[in-house]
């Protein structure tokens, strides 16, 4: 047998359904990169063959498989999950559409140069210029911006002409700095048509109907598939997938290209340590997003961007220590009879900031002491927020009686409140620093109360300024309807208990860096040029956002737009036999 | 008693000791593909608060979208109304929830039939 043909017949034995790998689903996998020489590389090696392979049946894989199909390409998705939607299931699904239709039909006016300037301070503020000829964006970060303004409204009429993803505009929604001198909007938020009116459930109905839409119009989806190789042919071009199941392993080919989206790193903690600047315990991304791409793409020599981000939002401590895959963020921070208070007792934040600005309060640093004071912070609320604000929406801690309340610490009294906070502290001592609640806490904790309250009976937070912002109100959440109140975020907390009390510490919803694409999605090598055939959208690829949340639905209208650009360049590519 | 009818005992004795250790093992297998693909969203140990969706300990003859403690969406009320778990129902569920409850929140499609005879060993053994 000559060379040649002991390596086809290794190669047939792999094309012959799929490779039984004896302990599928269970082993970490490889992930990586596989080579194949032109004789291998040819169409009999694998096991389906396809134009686009979209990796990721997320928020950003079903809208790229639709846009692919709709071109009339042949397209399958390859979703790692046994459930498609990955991160943007759980997700309110909001999506930040600048200039979008129903603004254009409303006669809102939404200029590109008001989007870019308003984009360009928030990312980058210490280079914000106005006068600058791209606003002190790099010109990496301006192409990619200019491509979300250019492409998500089109993304998204043709999402919604297709019934895809019909969605309602939600014109009163302003942008998180509408205020933020003359440059922020108010009227880019859509939402899915058929959600609810709190609009916190978009997420399972988008799901609903990009995946109802996928399968009517005959894209190939797979669940529990996971894409750990992409395959290369010897002339470095992308031609393929390699694919793992509880089967085994198989091969897919991709005539044009693969488009990965297979979400960010929240739930690999290697990665996370490694990349994030700050020591998060988890977050609220889809347990699958565990950085394949950033693995996988190791070995292609790409350049990884913005990978110290992430999109941020508070979450309960004690249910990402637990894993709870359910832990859905603190999206808004329920309660007006509530305070956050620091080990020591006393307050220390707006606990009405809007989330990603929150959450980065937990990660301020005491240089004197070494140590981060606010890592976990401690929701304190009385009956009168657990009567009027318990919610089961927008991962609020406040619940519902008879709903999983296991995070939340429960008190007769203060002082019975601060003893069982100090007992549940020390459960956690291996993960929280050994932190204990301080001496003094009890007298610090009345004297936060008295404070407190005044500012509540006044309308006026003298301290940290809660409730000034349009923001603050719109995520305020059920309370009760007090007339003639100044501000609706704050209530003198009773002097009788019962008390409750949650931890609660800042997380992600995912993180944000991944390799650096072009503003058509093709991952670029170190030279900026494009790995022939490989696509990334979505939180698996670099944003160019830096550390910046521009407003709700700031993570998804992007991504349609990218979706609906990648899908049409990857509709261009030559097909490679 | 002779040699080979001994041998045919012990023989017989193995196979039936073999039918239960093979069901065990098929059970454990069962497992294991339910935890990989469900337990994102489900508990399955009596008494185990509920996720993202319900607990499943007792599935199978139980009034479907009816736990105590777990909210099901409207969609999926209306759908189910009346409906009782059964393995025919089961099967249908897991086969496309959508057919089974239009505005269902749980969308899942799994048109290997050996994949969900497996889902289904393990769910009908909650009791």
């Amino acid at each position: 047998m000559s060379n040649d043909q002991a390596k086809q017949g290794k190669a047939d034995k792999s094309r012959r359904g799929f490779l039984k790998a004896a302990t599928a689903g269970t082993a970490a996998a490889t992930l990586g990169a596989v080579t194949l020489d032109s004789k291998d590389a040819n169409a009999a090696n694998f096991d389906a063959e396809y134009d686009v392979v979209v990796c990721g049946g997320g928020g950003a894989g079903l809208p790229a498989a639709l846009f692919s199909r709709w071109l009339g390409n042949k397209v399958a998705v390859y979703e790692k999950a046994a459930t498609l939607g990955g991160t943007s299931f759980k997700a309110a699904y909001w999506y930040w559409v600048p200039n979008n239709a129903a603004m254009q039909k409303a006669g809102i006016p939404d200029s590109k140069e008001h989007f870019l300037k308003y984009v360009a301070r928030l990312t980058q503020p210490q280079y914000f210029d106005p006068n600058h000829p791209r606003y002190g964006l790099s010109e990496w970060e301006y192409s990619m911006c200019e491509a979300i303004y250019d492409s998500s409204w089109i993304g998204t009429e043709l999402l919604s002409e297709k019934g895809a993803l019909p969605y309602r505009h939600v014109a009163p929604v302003p942008d998180y700095f509408a205020e933020m001198e003359t440059i922020g909007a108010t009227g880019r938020v859509l939402f899915p048509k058929d959600g609810a009116p709190s609009m916190s459930d978009g997420g399972q109905v988008a799901t609903r109907t990009l995946s109802t839409a996928c399968r009517r119009d005959g894209v190939t989806v797979r669940t529990s598939h996971r894409v750990q190789k992409v395959i290369l042919n010897d002339k470095g071009e992308v031609i393929g997938v390699e694919v793992k199941n509880d089967d085994g392993v198989m091969r897919v080919k991709a005539r044009k290209a693969v488009i990965f989206a297979t979400g960010g790193f929240t739930h690999d903690p290697e990665l996370r340590k490694n990349f994030l600047s700050i020591p998060v315990y988890g977050g609220c991304a889809a347990m699958t997003n565990e950085g394949d791409f950033v693995r996988i793409s190791s070995t292609l020599g790409v350049q990884l961007r913005n990978m110290n981000y992430a999109w941020m939002c508070p979450i309960s401590f004690e249910k990402a220590i637990a894993k709870d895959p359910s832990m859905i963020g603190c999206f808004s921070v329920a309660g007006d009879s509530m305070v956050f208070v620091d080990k020591t007792g006393k307050r220390v934040v707006n606990e009405k900031l809007h989330y990603n600005e929150l959450a980065q309060k937990f990660f301020e640093w005491d240089g004197a002491n070494a140590q981060f004071p606010y890592l976990i912070l401690t929701s304190i609320w009385d009956q009168r927020a657990q009567d009027n604000s318990a919610s089961h929406e927008y991962g609020r801690l406040i619940v519902p009686p008879g709903s999983d309340d296991r995070h939340v610490i429960k008190g007769a009294t203060l002082e019975e409140l601060a003893a069982n906070i100090d007992a549940r502290l020390q459960k956690y001592a291996g993960q929280n620093g050994a932190m204990r609640i301080s001496a003094d806490y009890v007298q610090n904790l009345k004297a936060t109360i008295k404070r407190f309250n005044e500012f509540a009976k006044n309308g006026k937070d003298l301290d940290f300024h809660r409730g000034e912002r349009g923001v603050d109100l719109l995520f305020n959440g059920n309370v009760k309807e007090e007339p003639n109140r100044k501000n609706p975020t704050m209530w003198p907390l009773s002097d009788q208990g019962p008390y409750y009390a949650a931890f609660v510490t800042g997380g992600t919803l995912d993180t944000k860096g991944g390799p650096k694409t072009n503003p058509e999605g093709q991952v670029l090598d170190i030279e900026d040029k494009p790995i022939p055939g490989l696509y990334g959208v979505g939180n698996c690829v670099a944003s160019a956002s830096g550390r910046a949340y521009w407003a709700g639905g700031g993570t998804l209208g992007p991504i349609i737009g990218f979706a609906y650009r990648a899908a049409n360049a990857a509709h261009k590519e030559p097909v490679r036999s | 008693m002779t040699l080979r009818t001994i041998a045919a005992g012990v023989l017989v004795a193995a196979l039936c000791a073999a039918a239960p250790l093979r069901a065990a093992d098929d059970l454990a297998a069962a497992k294991q593909l339910v935890i990989r693909q469900c337990s994102q969203c489900h508990t399955f140990e009596k008494g185990e608060k509920h996720g993202q969706g319900p607990n499943l300990f007792g599935l199978i003859g139980r009034e479907a979208a009816a736990v105590n403690g777990f909210v099901f969406s409207d969609g999926m009320k209306e759908a189910v109304k009346g409906k009782v778990w059964d393995t025919a129902l089961l099967d249908q569920w897991l086969t496309d929830t959508l057919s089974v409850a239009p505005k269902a929140q749980m969308i899942y499609f799994q048109d290997d039939e050996k994949v969900r005879a497996k889902l289904l060993r393990y769910l009908e053994s909650l009791e």
